[in-house]
This record gives structure tokens, C-alpha cells and sequence, in this order.
């Protein structure tokens, strides 16, 4: 956004009000699964111990590997996400194939490598899941390559999105997945 | 609202509502245990990895975000019935809609809620999204959570009636009567029109799509003026009487030239918010809840200047840092914004030397500082004084390769940096680049309609505008559920904001800086020198 005035302010202002539970019927939404091909772009991000990485080397070096987007200060979505990531963590057997978790940030202004530490530490997360941040633009390019741009992040999603090693085409699934359902699902693409 | 019972699960009613704030907020136990749950129909999670507070928020209101609506869980909410359409209305009003919804359930009762933590079965025998967790809590710590939800959010906090908002605006003695002014005029101004758009629009004054609801949220507003005065220690027991005299419902903007903390202490103890006061000297806290700034001030400076230096692709300017710090809160937050920052990124120890009092730098003393220290970076946290040294140093062979000042200490004497040491010099400016800077709105102008004189280098009025936006947004999406945590929940859901001074405002639930970034910026040879950005915004 480069606007040449400052926004106006007032009574349009209220036209985005919205109060919890006064709009929308509450069913779960459902779970969309589909296929995609995806052109990672090759951005540099940074990850919880502030070191710079690569992001097309690293989802594309042929180990298996499953990305979403969140933020550390999200409510809901992110913290039933993370949730499944770290169990999905404590569920691999001693021997199974790496797998590798990735978080990526969308809100990278707040989310300094330090507060990333802190995320993941509330989480239990070990070896294996890295949290990224990095420069908004670099960011909005990885959003726009998975098809996940949101111009504003409290209206962003739950996607998960889980490469397949043998095919390198994404499994990408809208909505939040119980523990079953996520096992099934890596176990799908040979992980687990 | 309940009747307040006397105990509570064998405990004294209040020892219980500590302990449900801290299942509800950090998901322990009255035992210290983390709470357990399943989620997603079958994820287990600890309560120290998210609890309650995670998705309904501090005031329990709830949120909205991608497609999840997470209702509200306060008390006055869980009492009555729920319908869908309308939620916020009261039950008389209610009756006068035309046509008459269902409704989603009715009130709660100490069984059903229980019952519905445990299960997800709501008393309309609806079963919950399972993205709302089940907690299989023993009685005695689900009577504890449950007198803590009856008493969230359940009465309108001080400071509010049916038809008046009241908030207040500090401003401390030693601030100048233009300072004063600058932010008062667009204050006044804001009220006035604020409140003669009720007498035109009635209570109408918030249209929305909950059009019909936000008739009842409207409130005039009336602003005090609260003047601290004397020696800052004794400002709490003077707030505290201004806020026994008048309760206010938040502390809106505010001016001081010196620290803002104890205004910020005052504000925590008596959970009382703050928004976005004129201050550089900000409380630095990661948990501290109550007041939101516009940014860390000059910590955030020192900050940015630690990130820049150690992300380098060059790592020879960092290997041996050099603090020079003058006398001042000032110098004070610059440097600790490095240090603080300079450790957390593991690039090791910083040498500092700090100014005496009034202390200047001259050539000759800033060379046996250097010559002690042989430092190959100098964060120069001075005023313009030390420009001289700093234009005789630029001559000798062995100086420190990078030389980093701040924007803001200097303040408009920073284009008077000489010429010479503009090649090794860098500043940090915590504003958007002066020439990205966009026109002021219309809107924005008659605001500051009546000010006597416009001072923008002091950004006083821009900022002033810039919390009245935002605290009008609050306002709206507070709709009537007038209570001071809510206020602050709803700003801290705020969308990106793009207004003066700032590259960019951003928001999220208990972050209370808005402004995460800092340039660092070059000054262009020749006469008329113009900044030359040199980093992004934000750096890691
Ligand atoms: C991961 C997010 C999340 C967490 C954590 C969470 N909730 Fe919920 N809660 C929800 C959602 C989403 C709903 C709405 C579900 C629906 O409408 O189907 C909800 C609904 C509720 C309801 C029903 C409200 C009504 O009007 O019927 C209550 C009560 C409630 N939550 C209380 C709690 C309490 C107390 C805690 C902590 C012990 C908690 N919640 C933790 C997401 C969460």
C-alpha cells in the first residue's frame, strides 16, 4: 500500500465492523483437499536462531516436508495448527523419515527471531520444526506462490500444505485436520 | 450477572477468581499443573501451550478470524440467551425488532457450562466446532473456571453510562503551552465533532452491518485535561485522585517529555488502559498489558541499530563495538535498545563509555576514547555537539569504519552533519522517509483547525491524529460491549494502519508497539543533503 493521503476516517469506518458471532452460521468449515504444483520462489527468509535460509533449496530438497503460515500473536487458527504440528511431532515413530515442519510468518514485523523461539518453545517443538520470518515482500512472494496472499492477516486461513517427496506436487488442505486425519494424510505421501 | 457467592469450591470467592484468571489466562491449574484438552476432535494439548485467553481473548469477547467465529465466554454474554442475528441487542430491545429470530441457546447455568467445557454440547444441544478444545476438569477446578467466566466482562467498566464515554488525557508540567496545544486543539476538535455528529445522526452514528446493534453503542464523548505536576513520583497518587474524582473509562494520547513509566505503572495496577501516548520514553515490556504505544522510542532505535550493524554482509564493522553514551534518558535507551539487542543476537560484548554530565566530545577526547578501545563501530548516542570530532576524525587513517548516530537525538541539526563524515556516518530514523511522506488528508487538516502554529518537526499533531484513527476504530468495534479489556482486544485485531509519521502501524492481540521499524539512513553529499535510505524498514 502506498496511499498518496491518509486514510479517511469515520463513518465509513463502520461499514467493517463486525462482532464475533453475529455473522456467520457456525458449522465447522469443511476440509478441502487438492493437488497443486506450486513454483517456490527463491527468497531468503530467517529463521528462530536468526540464520538466514534459502526457502526453494529448502522445500525442495527432496526430504519430506509440510509448511503453513502463521504468527506468533494469532488466536485460533494458529494455535490449533501449531497444536497438530507438535503432535504430529510426538507421534513419529524413532525411525521414521525426517520430516520437516515449516512455519512461515505472516506477520514478520512482529515476529522476530526471538519471539519465533518463544512460539515454539510453548509448544514443546522439537528438532526438525523451524519458524520463518523475513522481509514483507519476500514474505508476500511465498503467500502469492502458494496461493495463500491475504493483503491483511486477521482474515487469513488455516492451510496446510504437505509436499509430496516422490512427485514434488502439494497435497494442500484448507481447514484444520484432526490427528487422524493428519497422520492419514502424511502417511498418503510415504511420511510416517 | 449472578449473585456473588461467598467461597467457591471450599476457597474465598476472590482467592477463586485469581485462580480462574490464571487457567483462563496462562492455562495452569489451581494445583500448578498445566490444564489438559483435546482439540480438533483428537489433539491433546497442554495448557501452557494455549488456553482460553488464546482464542476468546483477554475480555472474552471472542474473535473472528479465518472463518473460525470464536463466540464469546464473559459473563453477561453467557447468561442470557444467544440468537444469531442481533447478538449484542438487549432483551427490551429485542422485543421491538419486527420479526422475531430463534434462538442459537439459551442461558448458561454453573451445569450446563461445565457440561459444555467437558463435552462441546451447548444446552441448545448443539456439539461445538472442535476447534473449541474439551476440558475434563474435576469439579472443584471447573467451579473455580466457570466463577471466573461470570465474572469476565460482566458489568460496564468505570467511565461509561448510557449515553457518555469519559476518558482523560495527561499532560505533565514541564511540557511547552505549544506542545500542549498541538495535541489539544485536534483533540477538542475530534470530541466536538464527534459529539455533534450524535445530535445529526442520533444514535444511528455507527452504521454497520450490524446496523441495528450499534444504535446502542454510541456514546458522547468527555474529555478531561488531567496536568501532573511536581516531581514524577508523586504523579500515581495524584492520578489516583483525578481517577477518584472523575472515573475515566481509558487515558487517551498524553504528552511528557520525560518517562512515561509512571504513568504506565499507574495505569497497570488499576487496569486502566493508555493509548498511544506522546512519549520516546515508552515502558519496555514483553507481558505488560494496559498501555499501547506508538513504538519502543529511542530503545527501538538502538534496537534497529544492533540488527543493521550484525546483518552486515560484512562482518568486520562488528567485531568490536563501541558505545559512546551522553548523559540522559536518552542515551539511556539507545544504548540499552543495542545492548539488550546486540545480546539477544549473540554477537557478544560491547564496550561503553559514557559522558558525564553536560560532557562534550572534542577531537582530541574522542581520540583517546578510540585509541583505548580501537573499536572498528561507534554508536555516538550524542546531540550535534560531537559533529566537530566527528568532522576532524573523518581525516585520520585508523578511524572505525562505521559511525552511528541517532535522528531523533539530534534532532534538526542532523543536516548539519559535516560533509566529510557523511561517508562513514549512519543514522537511525525511526519515521517513514520524508519523501515517501503522503499529502494530509483533508480530513486530517480540519482536525487541526485552530492551532496557532504547526510545528510538524515536532509530529505532536500528526501523532495526536494518528490516535484519535485509531481510537475511533476501537470505539466501533468495541460495539457495545463497552469494557477496557475489550477496547484493548479490538485495537489489538486492527488491520495494518497507514498514517503519519510511521512507515507502517501494525496490530495483534497484547502486542503493544505499533511501529516495529527503524531506518538507517545515509546523508547525501553537497550542500543540501537529503536522506539516503540504507536499510528496509525492519530488519532481523
Ligand atoms: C483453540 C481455540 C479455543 C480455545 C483454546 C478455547 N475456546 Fe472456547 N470456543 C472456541 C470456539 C471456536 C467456539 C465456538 C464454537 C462453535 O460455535 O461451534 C468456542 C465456544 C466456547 C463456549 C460456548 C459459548 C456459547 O455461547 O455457547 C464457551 C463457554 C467457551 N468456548 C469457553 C472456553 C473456555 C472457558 C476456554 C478455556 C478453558 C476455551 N473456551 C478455550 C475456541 C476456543
Amino acid at each position: 500500500m502506498n496511499p498518496r493521503t491518509w486514510h479517511l476516517a469515520g463513518l465509513v469506518l463502520g461499514l467493517l465492523a463486525a462482532t464475533p458471532g453475529g455473522l456467520l452460521a457456525q458449522a465447522p468449515p469443511p476440509i478441502k483437499r487438492t493437488v497443486e504444483s506450486y513454483t517456490v520462489p527463491d527468497v531468503t527468509l530467517v529463521n528462530q536462531d536468526g540464520a538466514k535460509v534459502k526457502l526453494k533449496a529448502m522445500l525442495e530438497s527432496g526430504e519430506p516436508v509440510i509448511v503453513d503460515f502463521i504468527f506468533g500473536t494469532c488466536t485460533t487458527i494458529c494455535p490449533v495448527l501449531s497444536a497438530g504440528y507438535a503432535n504430529l511431532q510426538a507421534k513419529l515413530p524413532p525411525g521414521a523419515p525426517k520430516v520437516h515442519l515449516v512455519s512461515i510468518s505472516i506477520d514478520p514485523e512482529n515476529d522476530t527471531p526471538k519471539v519465533m523461539r518463544d512460539y515454539l518453545k510453548r509448544y514443546r517443538a522439537r528438532p526438525g520444526w523451524d519458524f520463518f520470518t523475513g522481509q514483507r515482500e519476500d514474505i508476500d512472494k511465498a503467500m502469492r506462490a502458494f496461493n495463500a496472499y491475504i493483503p491483511n492477516k486477521m482474515s487469513h486461513y488455516p492451510l496446510t500444505l504437505i509436499r509430496d517427496p516422490k512427485t514434488g506436487k502439494w497435497i494442500r488442505i484448507f481447514g484444520l485436520m484432526s490427528s487422524s486425519e493428519f497422520v492419514a494424510e502424511c502417511r498418503k505421501v510415504g511420511i510416517l | 450477572m449472578k449473585a456473588k457467592p461467598k467461597t467457591v469450591a471450599g476457597l474465598p470467592a476472590d482467592k477463586a477468581l485469581a485462580l480462574g484468571e490464571r487457567m483462563y489466562r496462562e492455562g495452569i491449574l489451581p494445583s500448578g499443573e498445566p490444564m489438559q484438552s483435546v482439540v480438533s476432535g483428537d489433539v491433546p494439548v497442554a495448557g501452557t501451550a494455549f488456553t482460553c485467553v488464546s482464542c476468546h481473548v483477554r475480555s472474552g469477547l471472542g474473535t473472528f478470524e479465518g472463518g473460525v467465529v470464536t463466540l464469546p465466554t464473559n459473563g453477561t454474554k453467557l447468561g442470557r440467551t444467544r440468537y444469531r442475528k442481533y447478538p449484542n441487542l438487549s432483551p427490551e430491545e429485542r422485543k421491538s425488532l419486527r420479526v422475531q429470530t430463534p434462538a442459537a441457546r439459551p442461558p448458561y447455568t454453573d451445569a450446563s457450562l461445565a457440561h459444555v467445557l467437558r463435552t462441546g454440547l451447548d444446552p441448545g444441544g448443539r456439539e461445538l466446532n472442535p476447534v473449541m478444545p474439551r476440558y475434563d476438569l474435576k469439579d472443584p477446578d471447573m467451579a473455580i473456571l466457570v466463577h471466573y467466566l461470570w465474572s469476565l466482562s460482566a458489568q460496564l467498566s468505570p467511565g461509561v453510562d448510557t449515553t457518555t464515554l469519559r476518558v482523560a488525557t495527561v499532560i505533565t508540567d514541564e511540557v511547552s503551552a505549544e506542545d500542549q496545544e498541538a495535541m489539544l486543539v485536534p483533540m477538542n476538535n475530534f470530541v466536538a465533532r464527534h459529539n455533534a455528529h450524535a445530535s445529526v445522526f442520533g444514535t444511528r452514528m455507527y452504521m454497520s452491518i450490524g446496523g441495528q446493534e450499534m444504535r446502542g453503542a454510541y456514546r458522547k464523548l468527555a474529555l478531561s485535561v488531567w496536568r501532573l505536576k511536581g516531581p514524577s513520583d508523586t504523579w500515581a497518587s495524584q492520578l489516583g485522585a483525578h481517577l477518584a474524582k472523575e472515573p475515566v473509562f481509558a487515558l487517551l494520547g498524553g504528552i511528557s517529555y520525560g518517562d512515561w513509566k509512571p504513568i504506565h505503572t499507574f495505569c497497570e495496577s488499576r487496569r486502566l488502559p493508555c493509548l498511544f501516548p506522546i512519549t520516546d520514553f515508552p515502558v519496555i515490556s514483553d507481558t505488560d498489558w494496559y498501555t499501547q504505544y506508538f513504538s519502543k522510542g529511542y530503545f527501538q532505535e538502538g534496537q534497529a541499530a544492533a540488527r543493521y550493524l550484525r546483518g552486515l554482509e560484512d562482518p568486520a564493522p562488528a567485531s568490536r563495538v563501541l558505545q559512546i553514551i551522553q548523559d540522559g534518558p536518552e542515551g539511556r535507551d539507545l544504548s540499552a535498545g543495542f545492548r539488550e539487542t546486540w545480546q539477544e543476537l549473540g554477537a557478544g560484548a560491547v564496550k561503553e563509555i559514557r559522558l558525564g554530565q553536560g560532557e562534550t566530545v572534542s577531537l582530541a577526547s574522542l581520540r583517546t576514547m578510540l585509541q583505548q578501545e580501537k573499536p572498528t563501530a561507534v554508536l555516538l548516542w550524542t546531540a550535534a555537539g560531537t559533529f566537530d570530532a566527528l568532522d576532524g576524525l573523518a581525516d585520520e587513517v585508523d578511524r572505525p569504519g562505521v559511525v552511528i548516530m541517532s535522528s531523533r537525538q539530534l534532532g534538526t541539526k542532523l543536516y548539519a552533519l559535516p560533509e566529510k563524515a557523511r561517508a562513514f556516518t549512519w543514522i537511525t530514523y525511526p519515521y517513514r522517509d520524508p519523501k515517501d511522506e503522503p499529502a494530509v488528508s483533508r480530513y486530517a487538516n480540519s482536525l487541526l483547525a485552530g492551532l496557532s502554529r504547526h510545528k510538524p518537526e515536532t509530529r505532536i499533531s500528526t501523532r495526536t491524529y494518528a490516535l484519535l484513527q485509531l481510537f475511533q476504530a476501537g470505539l466501533i468495534e468495541m460495539d457495545r460491549n463497552v469494557y477496557r479489556d475489550n477496547l484493548l482486544d479490538r485495537l489489538g485485531m486492527q488491520r495494518d494502519h497507514i498514517l503519519p509519521d510511521f512507515l507502517r502501524l501494525s496490530f495483534g492481540p497484547g502486542q503493544r508497539y505499533a511501529s516495529k521499524g527503524c531506518y538507517l539512513m545515509q546523508l547525501s553529499p553537497g550542500p543540501e543533503p537529503k536522506l539516503v535510505r540504507k536499510s528496509e524498514w525492519v530488519v532481523h
